[in-house]
C-alpha cells in the first residue's frame, strides 16, 4: 500500500496515494480532472491544457495536474472561477475546428468531447468563420480509420506506438492548425497490437474498419470477460447488444485494465475472436446427419458410454478448471482415460514478448493443477484400441496430423462451435461457449481468474457442466464442482474459489510446487 | 550617441578573418580569463549586471550560477542565434561582420560554466551567417582556439554548428535543445528547467548570441567599465535594429537608458517629411506597441518599458507613422504567429488560427463589434494557458492594439474601410 498523504482540494482536505500525479491521485478519490492526452500508461505530455489546475500559494499560480505531482499540503483549487473559466475556454478552442458529426460518429456516447462540453462547456459556439478542413477516414492499415478533422492533437496514438509498440508508425506532421497525425508515406500501422489507438483515442478520431458504423455506444452492455485467444488471459469487456428480434450479439472486445496481466492493452488477435462467439456456432444437437433434441443426443450418448469397452475423454485447454474437473469426475464413473492433448492449439514462436503468447488456449495451466495428461504419447496410449473417443470443446483437428482416428472410433463432439471437428461427430451436442458461461482459467503467469456469463443468448445453449451431469456426471452444478475442487485438490487448498478477486488471484509458489508433486 | 563596444571591429576590413580580428584584439582576454578561476569570471560577469539579450533580460551571470553543483554530467552551452522575431537583426551583424567576438565569447562562458562543448543554434535559412561562422570556427579550432587545447591550455571546447530547420518557436530554448536533439522543434514543459535538465538531459546554459558576445569586452575591461554605459539597472550597450518608417533605418549600438524619441530622431534620422508618428514597436513584433504619447518619456532599457507596460525585447524597434493601418499591421502579425506555432498545445494551435480568420473577417468588412470584443477575449483566453509563450507574444502585442488602435478596428466594422485614407 503506498504512502498516505493529506491536502486540500477547493479547501476541503482529502487523503491520496503520494507519488502520484494530482489527474491519478484525486481521481482515485473521485475528484475527476477532466484531461484528454494524459493516460497512465502513456505518461504526461501536457499539450491538451485541459487539466489546468490552480495551485494556492503556488508559483506558478497555475499548472497542468498531469504534470503535478501530489504534495503534501498542497492547495489545489479546481471548483473557482479562474480554473473554471479555462476549462470552458480550453473546451471551447477544442471545438472550433471540429466537425461536431456526432451523430455520424462511432465514438458517440463514450467521447471524451462530449462528456467535457457536457461538464466544463456548454456554452453555444461563438465560432462564425469556416473552420480548419482536413482529410476524413484514412486507412491507417491494420482496421484504423483515422479521422484528422476530429482529431484533437493529444498524441496519445502517436506515443502508443512509441512508447509500447517501439514501431513508431504515427507522427504529428505539419505545425499550428495544420498539424495532424499521420503514417509515413507507404509506411501504414504495421504491428499487433494496433487497434489499441482506437481505445486509447478520447475522440471519434480512430476508429475501428470493423466496428465502425455497426452499433451506437449506449445500445452496447459492456460485461467484463477474460479473452480466451491465447494463455495471457488478458482482460477484456464483452459490449454485446439485444437488439429487437435478434439475438444477443457481440460488436467488439476491448481491454480492461488489469495491472497485473494486461495492463491497459490486448492484441489484435485476441479483439477479433470474438467472431468466434457470433458466428458458426453449433446450433443444435445432431446424431449422425439429423438434428435432434438434446435430449436425445444425450441418451445416444450415454447409450454409446454404456456399449463401450474402452472410452476416452479430451479435454479442450480452453475449458474452464471446473470443467474439466467435472469431465474428470465423468470419466472416473465411467472409467474412462481423460487426456488434454491438444498440441495443435500451441503456434511455436507466434508469441511475444508483451501480451502474446504462444499457446492459443487459455487454459492450460488447468491441466498441471488437475493432472491432466496432455501429452502425445498419453493420448496415443489412450487411444489405442478405444472405441469411444469424446471431445468436451476441444477441436482435436488442430492436433491431428491424419485424421484415421475418427474413422477408426466413434466420435463424439461437446462443444460450442461448428468446425472441421463436430463435422466428424457421430453425436455433437451444443454447450454454451465462455462469453455466456461463468468459470475459471489459470493464465500462463499461475493467475487464476473468474470470468462470469456475459452474452444471454435467446435460446441459451446448456452449460457444459450441466451436459456433462446429464450424462452421468456426479455434479449437478458449478457450486458442487467448485466445493469438491477446493476439498480434493490440494494445489487450491489455500484459494477461495467462491470469491476470487476482480483482478484475479496468483498461485502462489507454493501451490505450483503442490502441482509438481 | 552611438558607441562601439560589440560593434567595434563591424567596419573593419575583413575583420571576419581571424589574423585582422586578432590584430585588432580578439582572444587577447583569454590569457587573462584562463588566469581566473571559473567563479571568478561568473562573478565578474554578475558584477558587469550583463542581462540576457535575447528579450527576456534575465541576468547572464545569475543563470549560469543556477547550474548544479557536483553533477558528474557534462554541462553544455546553446547559443541561440534562431533571431526569428519580426523587426529583429542584430545577431547577424555579429556573426557576418565579427564572428571572432562571438567565438571568444564562447571560450570565456564555457570555461565559466566548466563546459567543454557548445551549440550555436542558427536558423536554416541564415545561408550567409552560416557560412561566415564555420569558415571562422574553423580558422579558430586551426588557430588552437578550439579543440583539445584551447590556447594551449588544459581545457578542451568543441564548437558545433547546428542548423535548424526554420522555425520561430525554435528560439524558445527548449525548442531549440528538441531541435538540436533531432526532434521536432516544440518546447518543453517546464520545469525541469535546462539549466538542471537541458540537452540530452543535462545541465545546459542557452545564451543569446549578443549576451555572449558582450563578454570579451567585460572581462578586458571589467564590470566597471561596461557599467560605466547604460543606466544602473539596466547597464551596457545594445545592438538596436531600427526600422519601420523612418529615413535611416539600420542598426546601431547604443547604451542602454536613452529616450526612445530622440534615437528615433536623432540616430534614425527621423519619421519621412510631412509624416507623423502613430506608435513605435520598441523591441521586436512581440512587444506591446506605445503610442506616441506613451512614447514621450520612454527610455531604452528594461525598466522603463515595464513601466510603459511594454517590453525592452530583442531591441528592434519599428517605427509607425500614420500612414500605417494598424488593422493590417494586426493581421500580419497574427498570421505570423499562427504561422509559427507549433501547433502542440490546444489554445496556441487552435486560437491563433481562430484569432487570424477574425481579423480578416473585420478587414473584408465583415466584421461586427461583438469581433473585436471575442478577439480580445480570445487573447486572456490563450495567453497563460500554453507550454511557452509563443501565444503570449502574439496576444500580449494584439491586445495593446485592440487597446490603443480600436477605433480603427471599428472603423472597419463601421464603414468596411480603413480609418484614414491617408495612404
Amino acid at each position: 500500500m503506498a504512502e498516505k498523504i493529506k491536502l486540500f482540494v477547493n479547501g476541503q482536505e482529502v487523503e491520496v496515494e503520494s507519488g502520484k500525479n494530482l489527474i491519478d491521485a484525486l481521481g482515485a478519490v473521485g475528484i475527476e480532472i477532466p484531461h484528454l492526452c494524459y493516460h497512465p500508461a502513456l505518461g504526461a505530455d501536457g499539450n491538451c491544457r485541459l487539466c489546468l489546475v490552480g495551485i494556492e500559494d503556488g508559483r506558478p499560480p497555475v499548472v497542468p495536474a498531469c504534470k503535478t505531482r501530489a504534495a503534501e499540503g498542497m492547495k489545489v483549487l479546481l471548483d473557482v472561477d479562474n480554473i473554471k473559466r479555462i476549462q470552458r475556454n480550453v473546451m471551447e478552442l477544442e471545438l472550433i475546428n471540429h466537425p461536431i458529426d456526432c451523430p455520424i460518429c462511432d465514438q458517440a456516447g463514450e467521447c471524451k468531447l462530449q462528456d467535457f462540453y457536457m461538464k466544463y462547456d456548454g456554452q453555444k459556439s461563438r465560432m462564425s468563420v469556416k473552420p480548419v478542413l482536413k482529410a476524413k477516414k484514412m486507412d491507417f492499415g491494420c482496421g484504423v480509420v483515422h479521422d484528422q478533422e476530429r482529431c484533437v492533437l493529444c498524441a496519445r496514438c502517436v506515443r502508443f506506438t512509441r512508447l509500447i509498440t517501439k514501431t513508431g508508425e504515427l507522427g504529428i506532421v505539419n505545425r499550428t492548425d495544420a498539424a495532424r497525425v499521420n503514417t509515413f508515406p507507404g509506411r501504414p500501422l504495421n504491428n499487433r497490437y494496433a487497434l489499441n489507438v482506437v481505445d486509447l483515442c478520447p475522440v471519434g478520431a480512430m476508429t475501428s474498419s470493423d466496428f465502425r458504423f455497426k452499433q451506437r455506444a449506449w445500445f452496447l452492455t459492456k460485461s467484463p470477460g477474460i479473452c480466451h485467444g491465447c494463455s495471457k488471459g488478458c482482460n477484456i469487456y464483452i459490449d454485446h447488444n439485444r437488439e429487437k428480434y435478434r439475438d444477443d450479439v457481440i460488436y467488439r472486445f476491448r481491454p480492461r485494465l488489469n495491472a497485473q496481466v494486461n495492463g491497459y492493452f490486448m492484441c489484435d488477435a485476441g479483439r477479433m475472436t470474438y467472431k468466434l462467439e457470433n458466428d458458426n456456432r453449433l446450433a443444435a444437437a445432431r446424431v449422425g446427419e439429423k438434428s435432434v433434441e438434446l435430449a436425445e443426443a444425450v441418451e445416444a450418448v450415454r447409450r454409446a458410454v454404456s456399449q463401450a469397452k474402452k472410452i476416452v475423454m479430451v479435454v479442450s485447454p480452453n475449458c474452464s478448471l471446473e470443467q474439466m474437473h467435472a469431465v474428470q469426475a465423468l470419466a472416473g464413473q465411467c472409467n474412462a482415460a481423460v487426456s488434454g492433448y491438444s498440441d495443435g492449439y500451441v503456434q511455436q514462436g507466434d508469441g511475444d514478448d508483451f501480451l502474446i503468447q504462444d499457446d492459443k488456449a487459455a487454459n492450460r495451466a488447468s491441466f498441471a493443477i488437475l493432472g491432466i495428461d496432455s501429452g502425445k504419447a498419453g493420448f496415443d496410449q489412450a487411444i489405442a484400441g478405444a472405441d469411444l473417443l469424446i471431445s468436451f470443446q476441444n477441436d482435436l483437428t488442430r492436433s491431428l496430423e491424419n485424421d484415421t482416428l475418427f474413422e477408426k472410433t466413434q466420435f463424439v463432439l461437446i462443444g460450442s462451435y461448428e468446425n472441421d471437428c463436430a463435422a466428424r461427430a457421430a453425436i455433437s451436442l451444443p454447450v454454451a461457449s465462455y462469453s455466456e458461461d461463468t468459470g475459471m482459467v489459470v493464465n500462463c503467469d499461475g493467475i487464476l481468474q473468474e470470468y462470469r456469463a456475459a452474452v444471454g443468448k435467446i435460446s441459451p445453449a446448456p452449460s457444459l457442466i450441466e451436459v456433462v451431469h446429464q450424462l452421468g456426471g456426479p455434479f449437478s452444478t458449478r457450486d458442487e464442482v467448485l466445493a469438491d475442487l477446493t476439498a480434493n485438490v490440494a494445489a487450491l487448498g489455500g484459494v477461495d474459489l467462491k470469491h476470487i478477486p476482480a483482478a484475479g488471484t496468483a498461485l502462489t509458489a507454493n501451490e505450483v510446487s503442490n502441482v509438481a508433486a | 550617441m552611438q558607441v562601439q563596444v560589440l560593434s567595434a571591429r563591424f567596419d573593419i576590413p575583413d575583420a571576419h578573418r581571424i589574423e585582422v580580428a586578432k590584430e585588432h584584439g580578439a582572444y587577447a582576454t583569454l590569457e587573462k580569463v584562463f588566469s581566473m578561476q571559473p567563479e571568478e569570471v561568473i562573478e565578474t560577469v554578475k558584477a558587469s549586471g550583463l542581462r540576457g539579450r535575447g528579450g527576456a533580460g534575465f541576468p547572464t551571470g545569475l543563470k549560469w550560477s543556477f547550474l548544479p553543483k557536483g553533477l558528474d554530467k557534462p554541462v553544455y552551452l546553446a547559443v541561440n542565434s534562431d533571431e526569428s522575431e519580426p523587426a529583429t537583426f542584430k545577431d547577424r551583424y555579429i556573426l557576418v561582420r565579427d564572428p571572432h567576438l562571438l567565438i571568444e565569447g564562447i571560450i570565456i562562458c564555457c570555461y565559466a560554466i566548466k563546459s567543454h562543448a557548445a551549440y550555436i543554434y542558427i536558423r536554416g535559412e541564415y545561408t550567409t551567417q552560416v557560412k561566415a561562422l564555420q569558415a571562422a570556427i574553423d580558422e579558430a579550432y586551426a588557430a588552437g582556439y578550439l579543440g583539445e587545447s584551447v590556447g594551449g591550455r588544459d581545457f578542451k571546447l568543441d564548437v558545433t554548428v547546428h542548423r535548424g530547420a526554420g522555425a520561430y518557436v525554435c528560439g524558445e530554448e527548449t525548442a531549440l535543445l528538441e531541435s538540436i536533439e533531432g526532434r521536432k522543434g516544440q518546447p518543453r514543459s517546464k520545469p525541469p528547467f535546462p539549466a538542471v535538465e537541458g540537452l540530452y538531459g543535462c545541465p545546459t546554459i542557452i545564451n543569446n548570441v549578443q549576451s555572449i558576445a558582450s563578454l570579451p569586452f567585460i572581462l578586458t575591461n571589467g564590470p566597471d567599465a561596461y557599467k560605466a554605459y547604460g543606466t544602473e539597472k539596466s547597464p551596457g550597450t545594445h545592438l538596436f535594429g531600427i526600422s519601420g518608417l523612418v529615413k535611416k533605418p539600420g542598426m546601431y549600438e547604443l547604451p542602454l537608458g536613452l529616450p526612445i524619441l530622440e534615437v528615433i530622431d536623432k540616430v534614425a534620422g527621423g519619421l519621412r517629411d510631412g509624416r507623423t508618428l502613430k506608435g513605435i514597436i520598441p523591441g521586436g513584433s512581440s512587444t506591446p506597441v506605445l503610442t506616441p504619447e506613451e512614447a514621450q518619456d520612454v527610455t531604452l532599457d528594461y525598466e522603463s518599458m515595464a513601466a510603459h507596460k511594454t517590453m525592452f525585447g530583442s531591441g528592434g524597434i519599428v517605427v509607425l507613422d500614420d500612414t500605417v493601418d494598424m488593422v493590417k499591421l494586426v493581421e500580419n502579425l497574427i498570421s505570423f504567429y499562427h504561422h509559427e506555432s507549433c501547433g502542440q498545445c490546444t489554445p496556441c494551435r487552435e486560437g491563433l488560427g481562430w484569432m487570424l480568420k477574425i481579423v480578416k473577417k473585420i478587414l473584408r468588412g465583415e466584421g461586427t463589434t461583438a469581433d473585436i470584443d471575442l478577439l480580445t477575449e480570445l487573447c486572456d483566453n490563450i495567453e497563460g494557458k500554453t507550454v511557452c509563450v509563443l501565444s503570449a507574444a502574439c496576444t500580449m502585442s494584439t491586445r495593446s492594439y485592440l487597446n490603443k488602435f480600436r477605433h480603427e478596428f471599428e472603423a472597419y466594422v463601421h464603414s468596411g474601410a480603413p480609418v484614414q485614407a491617408a495612404m
